[in-house]
């Protein structure tokens, strides 16, 4: 398998490592560096667990191979508090019992993000058409909805 | 799996190397259809050519008569791009009815044509558009009509290594609408699709063109219907047009939907698009 030297900034911090450029960027997150909060669910960009930010939009890293992320910005749910929205929709998801299990939540934030950081006054239709691509199966989406919604009236 | 991948940033450097390299190659560009290929283990090429940031690939630009609109402009850059707006509004319009946001900030108009699936929402507008399409080869260019080269489910019929270089769209003044049904309101595969591009002038419709998803092995152009209606008072001409553009076509029953539903949907497409001028 040939190296392939990615570089790249991760949560702000530059990263320079050669890794196998069969590697989808799900696994250099996760088992390259070691950052767990990106979940696998289907693997497939349907359910939306696996997303992060790439240069500022929400993309499904499991269908983005780690050599796409070359000289590029990644954001996961480990860095978003950074980011405006971030804190206060992890804060808001928490206050309004959005989160069951918890495994889609770092999906559900860092396409909150995105929604909120394109449209701050985003209603709460536009909200669930930026979430078009995320599913639920335990919390159920009324509370997300909410967390999400009163995140943006809170900033 | 590829066992290993090669970037690019200008064509220069691909055509540069890419003889090189093993004859199972591919190119990969957006990475949503090609990359669950990895994971299912389908694909058996031994090298994949990234050239998701090959800067020509990524313009949309325009000259006196055209916007160009590279084969790696993402799909969520379309929805607002100005040049899109102006000219190729179907393109702008197809966005919201396209996947899901991220894979809209993924997916590639140029993947989305090579893909050549029947029910390709990119497609569809670029139909009616009648756009054409770039190919290089070796940094030596053709341009064919969108259609012509789409020869069925994932068939497109390129040269090795011949590259979709981008859109050509012509700078005409034609409103557009698109319709798309789904099994649910976002995120879903189309039962069947519809796009239409038109002027109105004196009441009359001139210039149409009209492209259908789901309803053939490709994305197809329903030319009697667009001949029928030239010339034509929309409302009154729908009744007629209904019933031309499902003798046009013959879908299948499949997964999705059935034949006949299909055919009514077409119609039922045809018959609100024709209202709402």
């Amino acid at each position: 398998m040939k190296k392939f030297k990615l570089e790249c900034e991760v949560n702000g911090k530059k990263v320079k490592v050669e890794i196998d450029s069969s590697l989808r960027l799900l696994d250099f997150i996760r088992d390259v560096l070691g950052l767990k909060g990106t979940k696998e669910g289907c693997g497939e960009g349907e359910c939306g667990a696996c997303m992060v930010l790439m240069d500022g939009r929400a993309v499904n890293s499991c269908l983005v191979m780690a050599v796409q992320a070359h000289q590029k910005r990644i954001v996961t749910i480990e860095g978003i508090h950074k980011h405006k929205y971030g804190a206060q929709l992890q804060e808001s998801f928490v206050k309004e019992a959005a989160v069951q299990c918890g495994f889609c939540t770092p999906g559900f934030i860092i396409a909150a993000q995105e929604i909120l950081s394109k449209n701050p006054k985003a209603t709460l239709d536009e909200i669930k058409e930026g979430l078009a691509g995320n599913l639920c199966r335990c919390t159920g989406y009324e509370n997300i909805f909410r967390a999400i919604d009163k995140a943006r009236r809170k900033k | 799996m590829p066992e290993y991948i090669e970037k690019y940033y200008t064509l220069k450097d691909l055509w540069k190397s890419v003889k090189k390299l093993p004859s199972d190659r591919k190119y990969l560009a957006g990475g949503t259809d090609l990359v669950i290929s990895l994971s299912c283990g389908n694909d058996k090429s031994s090298v994949w050519l990234d050239i998701s940031d090959i800067d020509r690939l990524k313009e949309i630009k325009e000259d006196g008569k055209n916007i160009f609109i590279g084969a790696a402009v993402k799909i969520s850059e379309l929805e607002s791009n100005p040049l899109i707006k102006k000219w190729a509004s179907a393109l702008s319009e197809c966005v919201k009815y396209y996947a899901s946001p991220s894979i809209r900030n993924t997916a590639t108009l140029g993947g989305n044509y090579a893909n050549a699936s029947p029910c390709a929402d990119g497609v569809l507008a670029l139909a009616a558009l009648r756009a054409k399409v770039m190919l290089n080869l070796y940094d030596k260019r053709r341009v064919v009509d969108i259609l012509s080269i789409v020869k069925g489910p994932k068939k497109i019929d390129l040269k090795k290594d011949e590259l979709i270089e981008g859109f050509i769209v012509s700078k005409e003044e034609r409103k557009s609408i698109f319709m798309k049904m789904m099994h649910r309101k976002r995120f879903g595969i189309a039962k069947a699709g519809l796009c239409m591009c038109y002027k109105l002038e004196k009441g009359k419709l001139r210039d149409v063109s009209i492209s259908l998803s789901s309803v053939a092995p490709s994305v197809v152009r329903a030319k009697k219907t667009e001949e029928y209606l030239e010339g034509k008072n929309p409302s009154k001409a729908q009744t007629k047009a209904c019933q031309l553009i499902r003798e046009e076509i013959s879908p299948l029953t499949d997964i999705r939907s059935t034949s006949d539903y299909r055919m009514r949907i077409v119609s039922v497409f045809l018959s609100r698009a024709l209202c709402s001028i």
